[in-house]
């Protein structure tokens, strides 16, 4: 796919040439740009702040004192650590409750399975907002799921999810099954019909076939997904916010209530920092995926 | 067709069709205008409040006061109001017309003009029924109190019996304690109905007196006595519904109370209202309010520009909002609060809303007394690490 990309530069044509490299750099130039000037430029100065600054806004030496204070305050350190934990459960159910999913709607043909495929892509079309409210009133008590528990004689005091953590994990999982679906059938499509057609005639089983060929093929699809879930639920806003307990809370929702409610714009700035590092290391795994692929592919 | 016309003609054309629009236009104007002194009201409320105005307000006054004319305009978008006072401040350094009578909005939160002294002054001499308005309702001399909210409780009667409805906030304490699991309040950050219901436990453990809270400074012997109030509250966590489970906002708080999960909580006035006069709660919810001192509710206000063309009928049209007729239908209309005195409303209102209703209204100032309190609630009352009270 590269190499057919070089090939279409404007190498045939007769007025100025315009080098492929240089055309290659003006086209990418103004979506660069935008992202040095509004993401890279502010992020940096931000962690700069952190490190050199203090929360008065005066110049000193380098020092921690911030990510000291943020990892001395057991609140903020709940906080993160929850964060962590709504996010590795949530794409730990997501992949698990996906991945056979995939798998069913990779090979099987039926009627079923093309008309589940649409089902799955509903929840793509539901802003947050939407999402939220219709988990509270599925959630809350003489909600869908109390109602349901009643009239099939579960009699037992419904405990409900809408205040606890699990509101929030199942809110979010819901949220991101069909992005993850897609992502994940389309890391299948790529395993060809054909390579599995040889494997079993060379008297290969179904289980053979899954965990030596589609496996390893699927590694970089689930890292991808992976990766994207943690970074979208780590940072998820509106489903925090109105699902879930007052504490602890996740970091989207506590940075904006240090900055606005609390008016400590330093302290919502470390924590901004401490969190996009969190997310870094995992962009970088992603990165890493997704590189790695092109450079095979070549 | 008009291709065929040269450019410049059809410019031409143009330009004389929209002169001629023009001056017809202002023809009409004109001769509405020889009879009539228009005033232009700005408002930046939501959809309920421009439309009382609108189909109420402003056809009652006008039917009353003959001479005048308002035109009213929604400035809703954006900093709405800001630009209208930007264009008054203007006005007001070069003596032009700053072609705005009377605005929304409260002056506390236009310090430069204030500062310029746009905003006139407006007292019992100027507004005759100021008198009427409740006590400690007009903030700001230059800010007309004319409607008002306030946080209540609300209750569902088919489950506690309205003698039993605490009235005061130490017996709501008790209450609480003794129904675990039946009462529910919002996070003060989330939603007013929580915030003053946290104001409230600030008053009480700091002598009930809400005028020592002003919103000019703020008093840090008050702040520290904030951790009196996080026992109280912390005292009633795990009372609180599904063991200190607290919603995010004000509308979840009234769902809360609607699908019986709780059988009490504190709400706002005018969404308790309108949530009952549109099905959306159960006719069987009942609201009051404590008698030794109310919940704290807000007031909106109108603001009239030192340099009004119309300063006369902007200060009629101010004296018109107080009148009875006006403040029942804020109850009536859009389901807010008078901002005067009950007993000035009709008999029969009165009856109706007499669980509710309070000599006075007390104002928690936020600004800087807000901060500390909402990390002080999520620090010391929601918390999942400090166990030990």
């Amino acid at each position: 796919m590269a190499t057919q990309a070089n090939t279409a530069a404007p190498t045939t044509s007769r007025g100025v040439r315009i080098p492929n490299s240089l055309l290659g750099y003006l086209l990418i130039a103004p979506p660069f740009l935008i992202m040095v000037v509004l993401i890279f430029f502010p992020a940096m100065q931000s962690v700069i702040r952190t490190l050199f600054y203090t929360p008065d806004g005066t110049l000193i030496n380098f020092n921690l004192n911030r990510y000291i204070d943020f990892f001395q305050d057991p609140i903020a350190v709940s906080n993160l650590l929850f964060t962590f934990r709504v996010t590795l459960i949530s794409i730990a159910v997501l992949f698990l409750l996906c991945f056979p999913l995939a798998l069913y709607l990779r090979f099987s043909s039926s009627r079923i399975a093309a008309w589940l495929q649409t089902v799955i892509l509903v929840p793509l079309f539901v802003p947050g907002i939407v999402l939220a409210y219709a988990m509270i009133r599925f959630l809350s008590g003489h909600g869908t799921v109390d109602t349901f528990l009643h009239t099939i004689g579960v009699t037992a005091r419904y405990r409900s999810w809408y205040l606890k953590p699990e509101g929030i994990m199942l809110s979010l999982i819901w949220e991101n099954i069909p992005f993850t679906i897609m992502i994940l059938t389309a890391g299948l499509r790529q395993v060809s019909n054909e390579l599995i057609d040889s494997a079993r005639d060379v008297g290969a089983n179904n289980w053979q076939i899954f965990w030596r060929i589609i496996l390893p093929l699927i590694q970089r699809p689930a890292l991808i997904i992976l990766s994207l879930n943690f970074l979208g639920i780590f940072g998820s806003y509106t489903v925090p916010y109105l699902l879930g307990p007052a504490a602890p809370q996740m970091m989207g929702v506590y940075m904006q209530q240090t900055f606005t409610e609390y008016q400590d714009r330093a302290g919502a700035e470390t924590q901004a920092v401490i969190t996009f590092f969190s997310c870094a290391i995992v962009g970088a795994l992603y990165v890493r995926a997704v590189t790695r692929q092109r450079v095979e592919q070549r | 067709m008009l291709g065929s016309r040269s450019p410049r003609r059809l410019l031409l054309h143009t330009a004389l069709l929209l002169a001629l629009v023009l001056s017809l236009a202002s023809n009409i104007t004109k001769s509405d205008a020889q009879d009539k002194i228009f005033l232009n009201v700005y408002d930046n409320g939501d959809t309920n409040i421009t439309d009382w105005w609108a189909k109420t307000i402003i056809p009652a006054f006008e039917k009353a006061n003959p001479k005048y004319k308002i035109n009213y305009f929604i400035a809703r978008s954006g900093n709405g109001i800001q630009n209208i006072i930007d264009r008054a401040l203007a006005a007001l350094q070069t003596g032009a017309d700053p072609q705005v009578d009377m605005f929304s909005g409260v002056p506390g939160d236009y310090p430069d003009a204030l500062k310029a002294g746009l905003f006139l002054e407006v007292n019992e001499k100027n507004v005759p029924l100021l008198k009427t308005v409740l006590p400690g309702a007009q903030l700001s001399p230059f800010g007309l109190p004319y409607r008002g909210s306030q946080v209540l409780l609300a209750y569902d009667s088919t489950r506690i019996k309205d003698s039993d409805v605490p009235r005061t906030f130490p017996d709501l304490i008790k209450w609480i304690k003794a129904n675990p699991g039946e009462f529910v309040y919002c996070r003060p950050d989330k939603g007013g109905s929580g915030r003053l219901f946290v104001a409230r436990a600030i008053y009480e453990v700091t002598g009930k007196d809400p005028s020592k809270f002003t919103a000019d400074k703020v008093d840090q012997e008050l702040v520290k006595q904030y951790p009196k109030a996080w026992d109280l509250l912390r005292d009633i966590h795990t009372s609180i519904y599904d063991n200190g489970s607290y919603p995010a906002g004000n509308t979840p708080t009234l769902q809360l109370l609607a699908n019986g999960s709780v059988s009490m909580i504190t709400a706002w006035s005018d969404q308790s209202l309108q949530a009952l006069r549109n099905g959306q709660l159960p006719k069987t919810i009942k609201l009051a309010q404590l008698t030794d001192l109310p919940f704290p509710g807000g007031y909106a206000y109108q603001i009239i520009p030192k340099n009004a063309k119309n300063q006369e009928g902007a200060l009629a049209l101010a004296n018109f909002l107080l009148t009875p007729e006006v403040q029942a239908s804020a109850v009536t209309v859009i389901g807010g609060f008078p901002a005067v005195a009950w007993d000035v409303l009709p008999k029969e209102m009165q009856t109706e809303f007499n669980s509710v209703i309070a000599k006075s209204i007390p104002v928690w100032p936020e600004g800087q007394y807000q901060p500390a309190a909402t990390k002080g609630w999520y620090e010391n009352v929601a918390t999942n690490i400090k166990q030990d009270s």
